[in-house]
């Protein structure tokens, strides 16, 4: 479990990136992270690995504090950023290098991951191309089977049919026991995928609710005309009339649009905080 | 990889300097020279590699992620700049000066007068010797600086190590000819922790530090300083945010 409590961070003294946030991650989710550029989505996947620390505030990741940096947490969590690094080392030399790390890693798992994202290249890894790199790191990760697995902007660098066997791949290792915790900007990618939303705009957390949680409290649905009333959240021009999101009083079951979803929460966050802490 | 690329080039420098300045300026200046250059600009510029993982966002996160705790990330790069580099170097040095020495000695002319003077001239560089234990000292110094340096700053760390130490040496030297000037007016020379030398008409006459102070400035210079570098490079590892 990932428990922030409190937390302030700010990469300069005067100007606070986060202020008392709060913020409980249960096992057995994927969290879908979802913030605008510099809302402090990469911001926050750092200081739950340890590579920033909290100016205030505590985090504690499956019991551990993240800033101590111990191996005996380090070898439970991954954490893929953004720009991925890789040696000039081959597959091979990579995976025994660096897989004694991780008590639970899985070679057998290791080459299959490789297999299916169609990393099959022999020469040395940092001669291949971004997005190759990229799959080769997420190949990586998922067979070090760790409990805590964080991805900062994961789809950045990959092709469309590389991006769809991203999303199989992540159904395909979660496991009740971990946490896949995935920031994004490029909401379409996580369709389907994550089954809770997070939201942060401003330092604040908007929103932090489940796909069921989501779909009760919201409706997603085309009209030919806008609805007078004050339950619409966001509303935007379509081909049938205009795609809404409004509040779900008549409890019609509805498909989850993640970006109007984003866009309604962050256009009307105290009315989306009341509607979901009803 | 640069790792184990650039001793190969430093040592490969070393022989370079060694035979070009025994040309021009004999043996006694190529040995202090090529050792100094070797041991502590070779151990220098290798202390900000062992930590130059922080260039790159992702090869800082990665350094950082890894699951090893600080201390071995620390000991393995004292391993590579103060273990592993100095020893391969004094082998070599060792070697390339014990091969021109003894090839300068065997291509002497026994019969000639002035064999033995010609042949006393020319030793193995003593490395036991006064000279080689200030250059150790100064190894230390310089290799823990960079060390420390290399976890302040994240992009072009030896330039910036560099430059902030000569303002250190600047900014203690200036300090301590201003203070000297102060005090005694027509200042020589004025050596941080060791003494001021004074003009006297044409004489020069030199004021020294007290015999037990000049032991405990030598103590801070030789030993505090050098190991506050290295330690406090541990510190910055552990505290280090990326």
């Amino acid at each position: 479990m990932i428990e922030v409590q409190n937390l302030s961070f700010g990469y300069k003294k005067r100007k606070l990136l986060y202020k008392n946030l709060n913020l409980k991650l249960e096992v057995g989710s994927i969290y879908g992270l979802l913030g605008k550029n510099g809302a402090g989505k990469s911001t926050l996947l750092k200081n739950f690995i340890g590579l920033l620390f909290p100016k205030g505030g505590s985090i504690s990741v499956n019991g551990f504090e993240p800033k101590k940096r111990w191996p005996s947490f380090l070898e439970t969590i991954y954490f893929i950023p953004e720009e991925v690094y890789v040696p000039a080392l081959t597959v091979e030399g990579y995976k025994n290098l660096f897989s004694p790390f991780y008590p639970a890693f899985n070679p057998q798992q290791f080459y299959s991951y490789l297999e299916q994202l169609d990393v099959n290249d022999k020469g040395k890894l940092s001669t291949l191309s971004f997005g190759q790199q990229k799959k080769f790191i997420i190949a990586f990760a998922l067979a070090c089977n760790t409990k805590v697995l964080l991805l900062d902007e994961p789809t950045n660098g990959l092709d469309i049919p590389s991006k769809i066997k991203f999303r199989k791949l992540i159904s395909g290792v979660f496991t009740e026991d971990k946490i896949i915790f995935i920031s994004t900007h490029q909401i379409r990618d996580l369709d389907n995928l994550i089954d809770r939303v997070i939201i942060v705009d401003n330092g604040e957390l908007l929103l932090n609710a489940s796909i069921e949680q989501i779909s009760s409290k919201l409706c997603f649905k085309s009209v030919s005309e806008l609805p007078a009333t004050d339950k619409v959240l966001y509303a935007e021009d379509s081909l049938k009339g205009y795609a809404i999101v409004m509040e779900n009083g008549e409890h019609e079951d509805s498909k989850i649009n993640l970006e109007h979803l984003f866009n309604a929460i962050t256009e009307n966050p105290a009315k989306a905080k009341s509607i979901f802490h009803h | 990889m640069q790792i184990f690329v650039f001793p190969g080039l430093m040592l490969t420098l070393v022989l370079i300097l060694y035979v070009l300045i025994k040309a021009l300026s004999g043996f006694d200046m190529a040995q202090r020279i090529s050792f100094f250059v070797g041991l502590v600009g070779g151990s220098f510029f290798l202390a900000s590699f062992v930590f130059g993982y922080f260039s790159s966002n992702a090869s800082g996160s990665s350094f950082l992620s890894l699951p090893a705790s600080h201390f071995e990330k620390w000991l393995c790069g004292v391993l590579i700049a103060g273990i592993f580099y100095p020893v391969v170097f004094l082998i070599f040095y060792y070697g390339i000066d014990t091969g021109f020495v003894a090839l300068y000695h065997n291509n002497l002319d026994p019969a000639s007068p002035f064999y033995k003077q010609a042949y006393e001239s020319v030793y193995r560089f003593d490395l036991d010797g006064v000279v080689a234990r200030n250059v150790y000292i100064l190894f230390f110094i310089y290799t823990g600086a960079m060390l420390l340096g290399s976890l302040y700053f994240n992009k072009v760390s030896v330039i910036k190590t560099a430059v902030a130490l000569c303002i250190i040496c600047l900014v203690i030297f200036g300090t301590n000819w201003l203070f000297a000037t102060m005090l005694f007016g027509n200042i020589e020379e004025a050596s941080p922790f060791h003494g001021v030398a004074l003009l006297a008409g044409n004489d020069v006459g030199s004021i020294e530090l007290p015999a037990d102070i000049a032991e405990i400035c030598k103590y801070v210079f030789f030993y505090v300083m050098p190991a506050t570098f290295w330690i406090l490079s541990f510190t910055r590892l552990r505290e280090k945010e990326f």
